[in-house]
């Protein structure tokens, strides 16, 4: 041992002199170069030690700083023939990777300049069709290269002929006097030109209507603008222009809504608001009041399941065979179980039954329609298999397992959901398979859906009226036929009809919505977010909003307005009645009042009928809500939360009873 | 290689000092890593790390290593949306550094200590019976610089003592990958199944393997590798001069993965479907013993430098807690074990200290 140890002693102090005398750096052709479109180049690459000694790397790699991803295709690397290839204009980050002679490893990165290929051609377009003096000349520019690229963001240089436009230091073009003039845009050497032809305003009044003298906050009113000639006479398509001012009720307050180019107008506050139309130098302006919604109720605490000893996923409430109500729960992060509860007295929940399975998360449950099986997901199975468990539940005290299927979802199956006796199962998070259940014991595979480009992600898909409605991430909501006809679709034959995606990517869940009041049909598109990633012991941060997306045209998806909780994202929700129920991680279960037309900041509305907090003192965090999901069922609100199990509460008929409330909170009045 | 220097130098005056050992070990059904510590006589979980970023999501961490420096541990992610990542984090703060996304399912990685580039598995384990890759990550950028295309459900990567290569096996394809790590290309490709030519290139019919390999680990200082066949239930020993199988060996149910003491003296497997450790002869690949383990499905092993220990991670099934067993390799028996988070699987060595 005593050898061992000094020649130990001896490596270490060899290495210690190694370690100090090795001080080298990388060199390359590549500092400083600027290469054209196209151009190729062989880099060469070697090491220096601190006397300025030239050191032959025993090898050299070369990489695009941005990865291999699509995204990272500005240079590419040719490892075979030893170059790098200027694919796109700008400045990109190549990494030389030496490996000397002596096996030190060594790497430098080199600001690469690609430049723009010369411009060829700047389009320039009327946004309207007619100016009218002293309105701003709605314009759309498009500059294209040699090689055909569009370029964005390009500051042109813009100048009118004469004084009939006037253009300002940000290129905004303002129509000054009834003429002629030509706009000119030049870039880079290359100039088009456009004649505006500058009408006088044929306005001389305007008249603003309105279907409602007196809204509700989140009423959408709908002002209408006519304008007449000096001889009184209509003149039409008019390019109007709306805006509003207002003063709230509580003066600590900002009067605030939403405008929208076509005179529809929602307010957020209570208040006096005034409406304008304006065409140039002549507008007009209609008041408007505004005064609370007054849809708060009393939330009413009726029950409780609570599972104390593990976190609980995603729930369904139903009628068992036998007439009464009972729910399903699955667990995450745990063993695998599901518990099975008697919900037909809500305030007397009692625990019937459960069963484990192989696995660590029962992330969904969902039962039949006839009440008689349940299918639960697996995630976390020791054998990797994952897949369904199918249950038969037609006795809720009793239950029992009819049959596991794996194929083709060992990925694990994140959500499910049941209809038509046939299951939709997710898989591994990328597709999900449509399982034949009418012999629950020997379930088959009868069809798959997938979007089909690459890194195509799903989180849940959910059946309504023979329609699946899948939620893919970045992809957004598919619409997919499985039975209802519209696209010629079915189980086995899946297709897909409609899409919309929006820039966030973090589309979650998707419920189909039918509004009663308005006949509209949107989707409601859920975000899951975690900005400041995970404390799986403490409440956490959530982020995003339910998107609401009027789906009336299929082929023309609009997102209209957003459901947003301050400092709280959106888990699952609920619709019925026009009314929302919304799962809120930390915010609760929150109850909102989702009738008439839809547009702007749904929660800054006052739309908002009540709330939940679903924690409990004995959950398994305590008082930490988590809220998971919600289904209103036969009147009440049932939800289940990550902490505490499931729950049930009723929304009075009555306003909330405020006489216990601060004596100093300053109510606003509910009329003004 | 300065930085690896300085490791060893390090490492050379712990062991003339030291009787702590610290290992980072993954629960995959948790999003958790725990660093172990063990004193010599017992260990226990000295710190709890919550990893992932979405909380009502399973991101699976699978694969961890530790830089040649010591200065980091690197973590595969296994499941996103739907590639999985590689997060970086500080082994003095337990802290993320960076992170990069990486392909379907990334699992098992290793360090050259030439290149200095890490090269991680995209296991796919899910996927389609189809050639997935080896993903080649700059550590210092956090760049995904390359996906080497290899074959179906790829595992078990593991870097040749000089650096220069780096193993890997097709769990579905039933093959062995040689990649060059300074050229990032496939060098030799060895089909593992029995009863069939081994001196074949790259098939690209892809067919299913009755080896299901999971492991390779190279022999310490001889040019051998040593392959785990999960399915086959045996260890296969491949001399890399001549390029073919020189051995096959039996073991228990479901051989996962492997290591070799750096002394030479030991080949040690875990023994998935038994919940048992294996342990044989290096030279010669005699058995010696299996070794009951504390839990269920046995899966990675990290010997010490010394060659004195080796660190357990046993799954568990359901709720049943992950499990870390520390088998003395001087008395072939557990002799500590300490509970972690569900499915404990990826297992790392980091350093030896006083």
């Amino acid at each position: 041992m005593k050898n061992t140890k000094n020649i130990l002693l001896l490596f270490t102090l060899m290495l210690s002199f190694t370690v100090v005398s090795q001080e080298l750096s990388v060199e390359s052709n590549l500092e400083g170069i600027t290469l054209k479109i196209g151009e190729e180049f062989s880099p060469n690459s070697y090491a220096v030690d601190r006397t300025g000694k030239k050191i032959d790397c025993a090898g050299v790699i070369y990489y695009n700083k941005k990865g291999v991803f699509s995204r990272a295709d500005g240079i590419i690397v040719d490892r075979d023939l030893g170059k790098i290839i200027a694919n796109k204009p700008g400045n990109h980050e190549v990494v030389a990777l030496c490996v000397s002679q002596d096996g030190q490893r060594l790497s430098r990165t080199f600001n690469v300049e690609v430049n723009y290929p010369k411009t060829k051609e700047i389009k320039i377009e009327l946004g309207g069709d007619k100016i009218y003096s002293d309105t701003y000349v709605p314009l759309n520019f498009e500059v294209i290269d040699e090689l055909g690229y569009k370029r964005d963001n390009v500051l042109f240089k813009l100048s009118s002929s004469n004084n009939v436009l006037e253009v300002d230091n940000y290129n905004n073009v303002k129509a000054i006097k009834p003429g002629s003039a030509s706009l000119e845009a030049s870039y880079d050497g290359i100039s088009a030109n456009i004649k505006i032809n500058v009408l006088k305003n044929p306005v001389t009044k305007i008249e603003i209507n309105s279907n409602l003298e007196v809204a509700r906050t989140g009423d959408v009113v709908e002002f209408k603008a006519t304008g007449y000639d000096s001889r009184g006479r209509e003149v039409n398509n008019l390019p109007f222009e709306y805006s509003f001012s207002g003063k709230a009720v509580d003066k600590t307050t900002t009067a605030s809504g939403l405008m929208l180019d076509d005179g529809r107008f929602v307010a957020e506050i209570i208040g006096d608001y005034l409406i304008s139309a304006s065409l140039g130098n002549i507008s007009s302006s209609k008041r408007l009041k505004v005064i609370s919604r007054g849809v708060e109720r009393e939330i009413i605490k009726v029950g409780k399941g609570v599972v104390t000893d593990k976190h609980t996923s995603d729930f369904w409430v139903f009628e068992g065979v036998d007439g009464r109500d009972y729910a399903v729960t699955g667990t995450w992060g745990a063993d695998g179980t599901s518990f099975f509860w008697d919900v037909t007295d809500p305030s007397n929940i009692k625990k019937t039954d459960s069963v484990r399975v192989d696995a660590r998360t029962v992330n969904d449950v969902k039962v039949s329609e006839d009440g008689r099986i349940s299918v639960i997901s697996r995630e976390g199975a020791s054998n990797r298999k994952n897949g369904i468990i199918i249950i038969d539940v037609s006795n809720p005290y009793d239950v029992e397992i009819i049959s596991e299927y794996t194929k083709n979802l060992t990925g694990g199956v994140h959500n499910v959901f049941i209809y038509d006796n046939h299951v939709y199962a997710l898989s591994g998070g990328q597709r999900y398979y449509v399982i034949n259940i009418e012999d629950p014991a020997n379930p088959y595979e009868v069809g798959m859906f997938e979007v089909g480009k690459e890194g195509q992600s799903i989180h849940d898909v959910w059946v309504e009226d023979g329609i699946a409605y899948s939620s893919n991430w970045r992809d957004g909501v598919y619409l997919v036929d499985v039975g209802n006809g519209i696209a010629g679709g079915s189980p086995s034959n899946p297709v897909a009809f409609a899409n919309y995606d929006y820039p966030s990517g973090a589309h979650h869940a998707t419920f189909p919505f039918k509004s009663k009041s308005t006949g509209k049909f949107y989707t409601l598109l859920g975000d899951e977010i975690f900005p400041d990633g995970v404390d799986e012991n403490n409440p956490n941060i959530t982020a995003g909003f339910v998107h609401f997306v009027d789906f009336s045209d299929l082929e023309n998806p609009k997102e209209v307005a957003r459901y947003e909780l301050p400092g709280q994202g959106s888990h699952n929700y609920w619709i019925e009645d026009d009314v929302l129920y919304v799962a809120m991680y930390g915010g609760g279960v929150r109850i909102v009042d989702i009738s008439g037309d839809l547009i702007g900041d749904l929660y800054r509305q006052g739309r908002e009928i009540g709330y939940i907090m679903t924690g409990t003192s004995n959950g398994y965090i305590p008082n930490a809500t988590m809220s998971w999901g919600a289904q209103l069922y036969k009147g009440y609100v049932f939800y289940s939360d990550w902490n505490s199990g499931l729950g049930a509460s009723k929304v009075s008929k009555l306003k909330p009873d405020t006489s216990k409330e601060n004596q100093y909170i300053n109510n606003v009045p509910l009329i003004d | 290689m300065k930085n690896t220097l300085v490791f060893i130098y390090l490492l050379s005056i712990n062991f003339l000092l030291s009787q702590d050992y610290y290992v980072y070990v993954t629960a995959e059904s948790e999003d958790e890593v725990s660093l172990i510590k063990f004193d010599g006589e017992d260990a226990y979980e000295k710190e709890k790390i919550q990893v992932g970023i979405m909380k009502t999501e399973i991101e699976g961490p699978h694969g961890i290593t530790v830089g040649p420096d010591g200065k980091y541990w690197y973590l595969s992610l296994a499941h996103g949306n739907p590639f999985g990542s590689l997060v970086k984090y500080s082994t003095e703060s337990n802290r993320p550094v960076s992170k990069t996304k990486l392909g379907l399912f990334p699992a098992t990685m290793e360090i050259s200590p030439v290149t200095g580039l890490l090269y991680c598995v995209n296991f796919d384990l899910h996927g389609d019976m189809k050639p997935s890759s080896v993903s080649v990550v700059d550590p210092d950028t956090m760049t995904e610089i390359k996906k080497i295309t290899t074959g179906s459900m790829p595992h078990g990567s593991r870097i040749s003592p000089d650096g220069l290569f780096q193993y890997s096996v097709a769990m579905m394809s039933g093959e062995l990958f040689e990649v060059d790590a300074l050229s990032l290309k496939v060098n030799r490709v060895l089909n593992l199944e029995p009863m069939m030519h081994n001196d074949h290139s790259h098939s690209s019919m892809m067919m299913h393997s009755s080896v299901e390999p999971t492991w390779v680990i190279h022999h310490p200082s001889d040019n051998f590798v040593y392959v785990a066949g999960n399915a086959s239930n045996e260890i296969i020993k491949i001399d890399l001069k001549s390029w073919k199988i020189i051995k096959r060996v039996k073991t228990g149910k479901g051989p996962y993965n492997l290591d070799v003491s750096k002394d030479g003296k030991y080949l040690i497997a875990t023994i998935k479907g038994e919940g048992k450790t294996g342990v044989w002869r290096l030279d010669d690949l005699s058995f010696i013993m299996n070794i009951k383990n504390s839990g269920s499905v046995s899966h990675g092993i990290a010997i010490s430098p010394d060659s004195k220990y080796a660190f357990i991670s046993l799954e568990g099934r359901g709720g049943e807690p992950g499990i870390v067993d520390v088998i003395s390799l001087d008395k072939l028996e557990v002799v500590s074990s300490v509970e972690i988070g569900k499915q404990a699987g990826g297992i790392a060595f980091w350093k030896m200290e006083d």
